[in-house]
């Protein structure tokens, strides 16, 4: 089946949109979760998720500290392009332009979240209104990778879908770790944080990876094991092993893919440049801002190859 | 002002069910008030979470509305459908042989029948399409014509729309939506499917391709998303699989053939069902100004290398002027009598025509020959005399751009609004495909006015939809009254009837 290029461009955008939208979701209930269990609120940086996020320069810093408005401009803010707000609706616009090459089943689920986010984004600021709303985007843009899998004809546009998911993956799973890993390392060792282990299952959470981890590495959660752990096991899909792995396997179902076939080579090498730096915060988060940029690279080979005519 | 209550489609003039609607209103008798409108609100639901829309223009920063749908179908008998089918096709038969005539031959001209005179200043004339004859000598493949059954009890055209007619996705939708709101009733009904339109347009639009194009490649051009009609340019392109592309999205080759931009490269386009007004197909030849078009189409079309529909200058037809001599086309070019009836039609471009429109503007609809969608319509008993005043000036500047017509009393239905079910207007637009055959949709899309007396139907100015029902058999047998159909003992009770439509 031929695939338009503009109409690639809008599935593989749709898929990083919801991907977006699905990991801010993640990481901030993981994030509301970790201070149930620490005592002082002082601590808590919720300006951190902001950075991880991708949009530092955004946000007034009188109120990166204050739990309400960094939700506030995570969730519903509509002048930031990556709220779920926005992300949710891109995604929705985005695949509104391509109806005709999806299931049905596909556009009514992201249809109907949209239609959920915008009524109640506002309003799901609070923490108990925020667990449902995060969950629900969470389960919706899971419930859209579903129907895509069973329902879906594993051609071009499949694999764009596929490109943008895993792109987008790989990318939030270095900011995950190139801020609060990083952060996480750079306490002097010796125990003086007594919540240390419970901000490492938090990392773990925000990439629904403990579970996975914990079966790969029985035992105390050790800090530089979980850095390799989401970099490097190539069995678990959001480590940015498997993300590369999943990425390879779609630009070889894919024609004439040199291009990006070289770009994705460096992106390998890139990642195996980096596991001196498990160790070591300062480095592991310069690594992980060179892992962004080969991703970046990956992109523009993809979009200059497929996206655009 | 109201008009004198019209005829109703489900009820007769006591107000009791007519045969073919005995079974759906005791049924909605039985269900009640409350369960209808718990039965409305789930549908609206249904209809906003499946993102069935249509897009306003001038609506601010909402473009995308949810589709008006009313829950309660209007029923139309098979016999008296039969009688439509058969008018229809013969109808868009007679008006592609005026097109092919009049961009070849002018035979009509010649032979004295049809004014040269009128094709001058004709907006949708194209000379560029001179000397050209698409395959079947078809240029409106997709036409909608619009229906009204009047007073008498009649169905009329009131208008073609040859050029890029828009709804029938919502014919398949609404039954879809329809069928899950009264599961009941079609188990009982036997209600006529919609669902094959895709497969004959699909057929339809394949049987153009140049010859010696096998497995055609389709594609639906479409002006892009803020279009009214995007959601179902969308629908029809996934229904039959073709490439649902925008004019960026192809290109023509040095060699005249047509080409997607595709990831695998240039793929070749042998069918282009375009939905863009063809002044903007292709700004070599059209206007230069047009970003949604497609350079060289046109010489890739004269080249014969691209089949395109409806084909460029179709829209020669749907000139509300050029309609008053449908019956006229008819009878010259298949020498029969015309089976669907068209409304009496004054052009203002003749003198006593017009001198009758200007005395009588207050029992008249004046409409602009060459608008769509309802815009510049005066119904001249429910105008306010500026408005009057101002189409009478008008009319007095520009004749030729306007017609005149008697003011229809539009047929109602029970729909379920605010104080429960009551009668409001409506009217119907079947869409018909010709190639070397016809088609035409069971039923149509029923648009109805949801403000009371008010007659405008149109989605765009507040109208709504309901499902359209071609229903069979098992009603006559219950029919105590012994009338066979519900078509024949309406027309035998009111043929003697007049109206201002008669």
């Amino acid at each position: 089946m031929v695939l338009l290029s503009r109409v690639a461009d809008r599935i593989y955008w749709a898929a990083r949109y919801i991907e977006r939208a699905e990991d801010a979701a993640r990481v901030l209930r993981s994030f509301g979760d970790v201070l149930a269990d620490i005592p002082t609120h002082g601590i808590a940086r919720w300006n951190s998720l902001v950075a991880v996020a991708g949009s530092e320069t955004v946000l007034e810093p009188e109120d990166g500290s204050d739990e309400r408005p960094v939700v506030h401009f995570l969730i519903a803010d509509p002048d930031h392009s990556n709220s779920i707000l926005n992300t949710v609706e891109s995604c929705r616009e985005n695949l509104r332009t391509c109806r005709e090459v999806l299931p049905r089943e596909a556009w009514q689920t992201v249809n109907d979240l949209s239609i959920y986010v915008r009524s109640t984004a506002a309003t799901s600021i609070g923490r108990r209104a925020r667990e449902a709303f995060l969950m629900r985007v969470v389960n919706d843009s899971r419930r859209l990778d579903g129907v895509l899998t069973v329902a879906m004809t594993r051609d071009a546009a499949y694999e764009m879908w596929r490109l943008g998911r895993y792109i987008e993956r790989g990318d939030m799973t270095t900011r995950v770790l190139g801020v609060r890993a990083a952060t996480l390392l750079q306490l002097p060792p010796g125990g003086h944080d007594e919540f240390a282990e419970v901000r490492w299952m938090s990392v773990l959470r925000s990439l629904s990876a403990l579970q996975m981890y914990q079966r790969a590495s029985p035992g105390p959660i050790d800090g530089p094991d979980v850095v390799r752990f989401l970099l490097f096991d190539h069995q678990f899909p959001r480590s940015v092993a498997g993300c590369l792995a999943e990425i390879r396997s779609s630009v070889l179902r894919l024609p004439a893919n040199e291009t990006v076939l070289h770009m994705l080579e460096r992106a390998d090498r890139e990642l195996k440049s980096c596991r001196p730096a498990a160790d070591d915060g300062h480095e592991l988060d310069d690594a992980m801002d060179r892992v962004q940029l080969s991703l970046a690279g990956l992109h523009d080979a993809l979009a200059a190859r497929y996206l655009r005519f | 002002m109201v008009t004198v209550a019209g005829v109703d489609e489900l009820l007769d003039e006591t107000g009791q069910p007519r045969p073919i609607a005995r079974d759906l209103m005791s049924r909605l008798d039985t269900l009640g008030l409350d369960e209808l409108r718990e039965r409305q609100r789930a549908t609206d639901l249904e209809i906003l979470t499946m993102g069935i829309t249509f897009t306003v223009y001038s609506d601010g920063e909402n473009i995308d509305r949810a589709w008006p749908f009313d829950i309660v179908p209007r029923l139309i008998a098979g016999a008296e459908w039969e009688q439509v089918d058969r008018g229809l096709k013969q109808r868009l038969r007679a008006l592609n042989m005026f097109i092919d005539d009049l961009y070849n031959d002018r035979r009509i001209i010649a032979d004295g029948v049809f004014p040269a005179d009128l094709l001058d200043d004709s907006a949708n004339y194209r000379p560029e399409c001179e000397g050209i004859s698409p395959k079947f000598g078809v240029w409106a493949h997709i036409s909608g014509s619009d229906l009204v059954r009047a007073g008498d009890g009649e169905f009329y055209v009131l208008e073609d729309n040859l050029r890029v007619p828009s709804g029938v996705s919502y014919v398949i939708e609404n039954r879809g939506v329809a069928k899950r709101t009264f599961p009941e009733l079609f188990e009982r009904e036997f209600v006529r499917p919609v669902d094959g339109y895709t497969d004959e347009l699909n057929k339809m639009l394949a049987s153009l391709a140049p010859e010696g194009r096998s497995n055609p490649r389709i594609a639906v051009l479409t002006p892009g998303i803020f279009n009214s009609a995007y959601f179902e340019h969308s629908f029809l392109a996934q229904r039959m699989g073709a490439a649902l592309v925008e004019g960026a999205d192809l290109m023509v080759g040095d060699d005249d053939n047509v080409y997607m931009k595709t990831i695998h490269g240039p793929e070749r386009v042998d069918v282009i069902y375009r939905r863009i007004d063809d002044l903007f197909i292709d700004p070599d030849v059209f206007r230069e100004d047009s970003t949604l078009g497609v350079h060289g189409l046109m010489r890739a079309w004269k080249a014969g290398n691209v089949a395109i529909a409806n084909a460029p200058g179709a829209g020669v037809a749907d000139d509300k002027c050029v309609y008053a001599w449908v019956p006229d086309m008819v009878r010259y070019y298949l020498g029969e009598e015309p089976q669907i009836k068209n409304v009496p039609t004054y052009r203002c471009m003749y003198d006593d025509e017009r001198t009758y429109v200007l005395d009588h503007l207050h029992e008249l609809v004046m409409k602009p020959a060459n608008e769509s969608g309802g815009y510049g319509i005066v119904i001249g008993d429910r105008a306010s005399e500026e408005a009057l005043a101002e189409v009478r000036r008008a009319i007095e500047h520009d004749p030729r751009n306007w017609v005149a017509q008697p003011i229809l009393e539009l047929s109602t239905a029970p729909t379920l609004v605010e104080d429960g079910l009551e009668p409001r207007h409506l009217d119907l637009r079947p869409f018909v495909l010709t190639g070397a055959e016809s088609y035409v949709t069971p039923g149509g899309l029923t648009r109805v006015a949801l403000q009371k007396g008010s007659l405008i139907v149109n989605s765009s100015q507040g109208g709504g939809s309901k499902d359209t029902w071609i229903v069979d058999a098992p009603f006559e047998a219950d029919a105590d009254d012994g009338v066979p159909t519900e078509s024949q003992s309406q027309s035998q009770s009111q043929s003697q009837s007049q109206s201002g439509a008669g």
